[in-house]
């Protein structure tokens, strides 16, 4: 019972949040930017709320060093255009791109494993233009880059995964907020499943496990939460724009916990009667200290530009 | 001079050729913008077999008459200055040409010129009694399918195990290079993804076997066996404009244009050069020692060369195709349409499409997921190598309209996207044998993720699990709603039971067919 408990106390939080007027949300800000671990931002501006999101949480300097290789996951799993929420928006992937190579990168390598046709999906989810636009490679995976190795999991044992993702020296986790058929919600943890290859649809069997699995595994130095759109029915691909709801903003944290927690948030009623317990990947993270899933209590941060 | 003329315009045209079959792939567009079916447009045989075959007059066979028309004045410049075939037999067939042999005529054999008449004969005469045959002897048909399901799937291969050879043993600067190089290849001249196709080798073999009797022959096909050849002989055996004059006084007797001779037209002795078979090649005037060898536009008969054509060959080809109509669609197919049939969105109704479609195999070498593949005994001997959608190998991807743009005689007619999303290609079933929610208990529900259809075709009955630890979860069985079901078999493929999936599609419920219908 105990978490359901946290559940609701934190739902209340969610809820809070996403209710209240904005101008209270900011002056609700006390943490400092260096102390702020979980930071919400939105705005019309999507750029900007990316921008500042990363800022509260100390700048991508703080996350990207010079000269390094910025691995950057998006979810681009769907033949689908941005406005029907299948795949991250572009917009949010084209600034992130351009923000990590202000921090100083070497080379930034956008990619994901797709579902549909990947040339499609590449091209129709705009992600493919806007992060090569921005100075990122937007390449193809190709099955050769998938090498088989020991994933140290609980059912991923051992899977094969990309090797440019694995070798690169950050990454950065960049899911869109989506209803799932079968696990409810697809949040940061499930994007990571664009990292691997080989038979993967087969974890659709255990998929709580394999998503903490996954998480554990690459531990992505940051992840951005776009909820610009959500896709609230019919997920993970979605069905007709009826399914989709503009919400503007932009979630960003280290701790993949907070995200999928605050991200199940988003749905509000949708999953209030579930509670925590119907997502069980949360409680395993935490329990294998992934994370925390109250998002709200240490160095929450929310703002919304377009009021303050 | 003319010679050299004929040779580039052979390889210009072949150039085109292979780069429209090579752009003959999604390319990042949804409309292919270059008209890939070209030559198949051009094609006087295909237009002619479909028109006879359907009685439908076709916007697009218009081009044919330029073909047409060239030939009525030129005789068969196509096939010596254009036809991708042509060129790939000539080129083979000069090897065979320049071996020295003591037999003056070596190589000719002007008697079996008739057998490609009889060809057209039987493919004409069918196509009036309803049978579209032609695709299975058209050059160009012949090319585009051995090239796509034959010999691109093997290149491809070859080449990509050399550069994933290279990656493997990773030597530091050369393989990255390499790699670099495998790349930008890949979905430029290489495949995107290695093309895979049932049927692959016994059509790469038949390919093989019309270029290795240029051995027998030169140009062995184009001077006995193709219809084609045959047609534009007969439009343009009366040719006033590029006519071979031999001057039998200058003429030393060498023999030299005949063994030059592209066509076996004969320009020796002189006289009897043969209209209908010379292919404007100009081997003839440029091998000649004693300049005895003019072409020029001429109103005099400068040749008297014969086809042997007999009436009663001809008449017994007729009744042995008449004969064939009916015979080849005795198969089961016949009786009832095979489960296993599901043609690409747009195709026409069974009995109409068998009669359009030529199995140029364009359809197949553009689809996106390599799904359309040729069909071996699902739609009887009619249907070989027309195209069927295996879901297994490939699902009909929801965006995309790819294969009806192509469709050189609309069998899989021209539509729009969102009316392409509508069509019923078959109707998906579940195996609750096989399907790991019925069947093992557990949850797994790929097929529901990926079905695109708008409302999903696919939805979950919940029910109590009970897993092995005894506690209870929620059980999601899918099922599958036959009114939004659009078959287009992402179900199929992308099901995890990699062997016999848990849920197949057929080709029950098809739009196009009212007995095809489920309820
Ligand atoms: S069958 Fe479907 S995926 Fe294949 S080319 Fe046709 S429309 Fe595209
Ligand atoms: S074939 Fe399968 S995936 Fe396609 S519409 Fe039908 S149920 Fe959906």
């Amino acid at each position: 019972m105990a978490d359901r408990r946290t559940f609701l106390k934190t739902l209340a939080g969610g809820a809070a949040f996403l209710l209240a007027p904005a101008g209270k949300l900011a002056s609700n800000t006390t943490a400092t930017d260096a102390g702020t671990s979980f930071a919400v931002v939105k705005s019309k501006d999507t750029a900007a709320a990316v921008r500042k999101s990363v800022e509260l949480l100390g700048g991508m300097g703080a996350f990207v060093n010079k000269g390094e290789t910025v691995f950057i996951k998006p979810n681009i799993s769907w033949d689908k255009i941005p406005d029907q929420a299948a795949t991250t928006n572009p917009l949010v992937v084209q600034t992130i791109v351009a923000m990590v190579i202000e921090a100083g990168a070497k080379k930034v390598i956008v990619a994901d494993n797709t579902c549909n046709d990947a040339r499609r999906s590449y091209k129709r989810s705009g992600i493919q233009e806007a992060a090569e636009k921005a100075g990122a490679d937007v390449p193809f995976m190709e099955k050769r880059k998938f090498v088989r190795m020991d994933l140290g999991g609980d059912v991923l044992k051992e899977w094969e995964v990309y090797t440019e993702a694995f070798e690169a020296d950050k990454i950065i986790n960049v899911p869109v907020a989506k209803h799932h058929g079968l696990s409810g919600v697809t949040l940061s943890m499930k994007n990571l499943m664009g990292l691997i290859g080989g038979r993967r649809d087969l974890l659709h069997q255990k998929l709580s496990e394999s998503i903490v699995d996954l998480a554990f595994f690459f531990k992505p130095n940051l992840t951005i939460l776009d909820a610009v759109r959500i896709l609230k029915a019919h997920g993970p691909q979605g069905s007709t724009l009826g399914d989709v709801e503009r919400r503007d903003t932009i979630a960003a944290s280290s701790d993949l916990v907070k995200i999928d927690a605050f991200g199940i948030d988003l749905f509000g009623e949708q999953f209030r009667e579930k509670g925590l317990s119907g997502f069980p990947h949360l409680k395993m993270a935490e329990k294998k200290g992934l994370g925390t899933s109250d998002y709200r209590t240490n160095g929450y941060v929310g703002l919304d530009l377009d009021k303050t | 001079m003319m010679k050299n003329l004929r040779r580039t315009s052979q390889i210009l045209f072949l150039l085109v050729f292979l780069i429209l079959f090579i752009q003959t792939e999604y390319k990042g567009k949804d409309e292919l913008g270059l008209p890939v079916r070209l030559f198949l447009d051009f094609d006087p045989l295909i237009a002619l077999s479909s028109l006879l075959a359907t009685h439908v007059v076709k916007k697009i066979f218009l081009l044919s008459l330029v073909t047409i028309a060239l030939t009525f004045f030129l005789g068969r410049v196509f096939c010596g200055w254009v036809c991708p075939l042509g060129t790939l037999n000539t080129v083979i067939g000069y090897f065979r040409m320049r071996r020295p042999s003591r037999n003056p005529d070596d190589g000719n054999h002007p008697r079996m010129r008739k057998y490609k008449y009889y060809i057209l004969v039987f493919i004409l005469v069918a196509a009036v009694f309803g049978w579209n045959a032609a695709g299975f002897l058209d050059p160009i048909s012949i090319t585009i399918r051995s090239m796509a399901i034959g010999f691109n799937p093997a290149i491809n291969g070859l080449v990509r195990a050399f550069f994933e050879f290279s990656y493997v043993l990773a030597v530091p600067g050369i393989s990255p290079a390499m790699d670099s190089l495998y790349s930008i290849l890949t979905g430029t001249l290489l495949a995107f993804e290695q093309p895979v196709f049932r049927q692959m080798i016994p059509i790469a073999l038949i390919f093989s076997a019309i270029l290795a009797l240029n051995f027998v022959a030169p140009r062995f096909w184009c001077r006995y066996l193709c219809p084609l050849g045959a047609l534009l002989g007969f439009v343009g055996y009366r040719q006033l404009f590029a006519r071979v004059d031999v001057d039998g006084e200058k003429c030393v007797s060498c023999h030299m244009c005949n063994r030059s001779c592209q066509g076996d037209a004969t320009p020796f002795p002189p006289g009897q050069w043969t209209s209908s078979e010379c292919l404007i090649c100009f081997n003839c005037k440029d091998v000649c020692p004693a300049s005895a060898v003019r072409i020029h536009p001429s109103m005099k008969k400068t040749g008297d060369g014969k086809v042997d054509l007999q009436r009663r060959h001809i008449i017994a080809t007729g009744v042995a195709a008449i004969a064939a109509v009916p015979l080849i669609g005795l198969g089961e197919t016949g009786k009832r349409h095979s489960p296993d049939l599901i043609r690409p969105p747009g195709a026409l109704p069974e009995d109409e499409f068998l009669r359009t479609c030529v199995k140029c195999g364009e359809c197949m070498k553009v689809c996106l997921t390599n799904g359309l593949q040729p069909a071996f005994n699902q739609a009887g001997l009619e249907g070989l190598w027309t195209p069927v959608l295996v879901p297994r190998l490939g699902y009909c991807e929801f965006y995309c309209n790819l294969c009806n743009q192509v469709c050189p005689t609309g069998a899989i007619r021209s539509i729009s996207l969102e009316e392409k999303q509508k069509i019923r290609i078959g109707l998906a079933f579940f195996d609750k044998n096989r399907c790991i929610p019925y069947a093992l208990g557990r949850n797994c529900g790929v097929c529901e993720e990926h079905c695109p259809a708008p409302g999903k075709a696919i939805t979950f009955l919940i029910e109590e699990g009970i897993d092995r630890s005894g506690k209870s979860f929620e059980l999601k069985k899918p099922v599958v709603n036959p009114d939004l079901c659009i078959g287009c078999g992402i179900c199929e493929n992308k099901c995890p039971i990699v062997d016999k999936p848990g849920i197949r599609v057929s080709s029950i419920n098809e739009s196009r067919a009212d007995y095809q219908l489920y309820l």
